[in-house]
């Protein structure tokens, strides 16, 4: 009897971690195929860390309150990178750099953010593709005004960043004067492993503000908004003020995040680096395990480890496996896109087998009444 | 919270934020030194250039510098630090000296004119503002992208 409720007990538990256990077992497979030392494959995760954590914790707050997977993240790094833009061009190097450019996304991740947050309001129950389809429409904003509008009318000096055409960004913008000055800083080599110590540091702070801030009023209403909108509004929770103060914080947080992704780059891509961000923090948090209702600090770094290791070893392994390393691409391409349908397949069934399971035990309640 | 001390509570923030904002552009503004072992002429007189001047900045070498040469440096901040090793004369004894300049915030590129600048001359006559004089390639048109595809790049 107890090995027969062991054994359910290991099953629930592999159903309910499916997706990290899953990537455990690629990753085990793929890692020894790639050919690719320890210490090279603990650099590039230890780097993706640096790189991408802050970005990935910038998506909790949503899902706290309720809202989902914020595909609308996308503003926010937009916001950095415009953010960048300036601060190249004024040329402010370094720290201070990165530091000016965060404080400068900020009124322009508030602007969106609270603009993203009052359309969600207006699409409850389907933030997720609205905030995706909002992504795509600021995404040709932000087109017209680096395209069209720096140069003429928002000045920016330098010719090595406007198009040779006079005015509009170029495609590429180098941020050489800031590159890795975050990474370079307070850096230890730890068995020939970098550590960025101060990206770090900076990492945990936010992990600290996250757990400080389920803690606070705003923190607990969030929650309650998330749990029941209804029951949140019957306490006296003003819903949706809530629901666009998660969307700004979230908005302001990617722009801090795409300011410490792009000094680990060392260029702004202008047109393309912030297009795909979204959907690959998103595919790395469900690896971690996390779903649309439910994510953690845990699920982050799990996600992120899991999901780089992937994308690191799935080329080589790929070309190991077929001699063509283009089946690795197209496989961790697959991966991501797959990782998130599976993921929305997953809530939106679960939503109606509990909604299903309500409905019978309703109609039970019934009969009994009747009877 | 009421809402005066909420109002308040928002100011003093968007005032640090601003007041950081202005520090960082002040302390982090990055300026390329162009370091010129030239001879200078400046009211009718002739200064002439050192035999070989090794341009030290926050101690390590940027700049071995013989007559007519140029070197530079980078540096962030307005205020420029080097340590000059000076060789008067070929076989002569070497001379060390640290000095500070001010660089105006306005210019990218700042050319400091050694020998007038070791003169002691007012800093109109030994710096002067760097621009390109390269000629410039014609530059191919870039692509103006779309930015709708579901390509994976670096991440």
């Amino acid at each position: 009897m107890k090995e027969k409720n062991m054994g359910k007990k290991l099953l629930s538990l592999l159903q309910a971690n499916s997706v990290p256990v899953t990537f455990v077992l690629i990753c085990a497979v793929c890692i020894p195929l790639s050919g690719l030392s320890v210490s090279y494959l603990l650099n590039e995760i230890v780097t993706r860390m640096g790189r991408n954590i802050f970005l990935i914790l910038a998506l909790l707050i949503p899902i706290m309150s309720g809202m989902g997977l914020n595909f609308g993240m996308t503003l926010g790094a937009m916001a950095g990178e415009i953010a960048l833009i300036f601060v190249s061009d004024w040329q402010i190097w370094g720290i201070p750099g990165v530091v000016l450019a965060m404080i400068l996304s900020i009124p322009i991740s508030v602007l969106l953010g609270a603009f993203c947050g009052k359309i969600l309001n207006m699409a409850k129950g389907r933030e997720m593709i609205t905030s995706y389809i909002i992504s795509f429409f600021t995404n040709g904003l932000y087109q017209l005004v680096v395209l069209y509008m720096m140069g003429p009318i928002i000045p920016i000096k330098h010719f090595s960043i406007k198009l040779p055409r006079g005015y509009g960004i170029r495609n590429t913008v180098s941020l050489l004067n800031m590159r890795q000055c975050l990474d370079n800083l307070l850096a230890i080599k730890v068995g020939g492993v970098k550590i960025p110590v101060l990206t770090f540091l900076i990492i945990a702070l936010l992990c600290l503000f996250i757990v400080w801030f389920r803690r606070t009023k705003l923190g607990q209403d969030m929650r309650a908004v998330g749990q029941d909108m209804n029951v949140a509004r019957d306490a006296g929770i003003n819903v949706e003020r809530t629901r666009i103060i998660s969307i700004v914080m979230s908005t302001v947080l990617a722009g801090f995040g795409m300011v410490i992704y792009l000094q680990n780059m060392g260029n702004i891509a202008t047109y393309s680096s912030h297009s795909q961000i979204g959907m690959f923090c998103i595919a790395a948090l469900l690896v971690g395990g996390a779903s649309v209702e439910k994510a953690s600090i845990g699920n982050v770094f799990l996600g992120v480890v899991l999901f780089h290791t992937m994308f690191i070893v799935a080329p080589k392994a790929g070309a190991a496996i077929t001699g063509d390393s283009m089946i690795g691409e197209y496989f961790r391409v697959f991966v991501s896109y797959a990782v998130i349908t599976v993921a929305l397949i997953m809530y939106e069934t679960k939503k109606r087998k509990v909604k299903s399971q309500m409905a019978q035990q309703l109609a039970q309640e019934q009969e009994a009444e009747n009877e | 919270m009421n809402k005066t001390r909420m109002l308040l509570f928002r100011l003093g923030t968007l005032a640090i934020l601003v007041a950081i904002a202005a520090v960082m552009m002040v302390v982090g503004r990055g300026h390329t030194v162009y370091l010129d072992n030239k001879k200078l002429e400046y009211q009718g007189q002739e200064y002439k250039t050192p035999y070989k001047v090794v341009v030290l900045v926050k101690g390590e070498q940027v700049a071995k510098l013989y007559d007519r040469e140029r070197g530079s440096a980078t540096n962030v901040g307005q205020n420029f630090e080097m340590t000059l090793e000076i060789t008067q004369e070929k076989g002569g004894d070497e001379t060390v000296a640290t000095y500070q300049i001010k660089l105006p915030y306005n210019m990218d590129g700042v050319i400091i004119n050694l020998p007038g600048y070791l003169a002691g001359l007012p800093e109109e006559a030994y710096l002067t503002e760097f621009v390109s004089t390269a000629p410039e390639e014609p530059e191919a048109e870039e692509e103006i992208p779309e930015s709708d595809e579901f390509e994976m790049g670096e991440f």
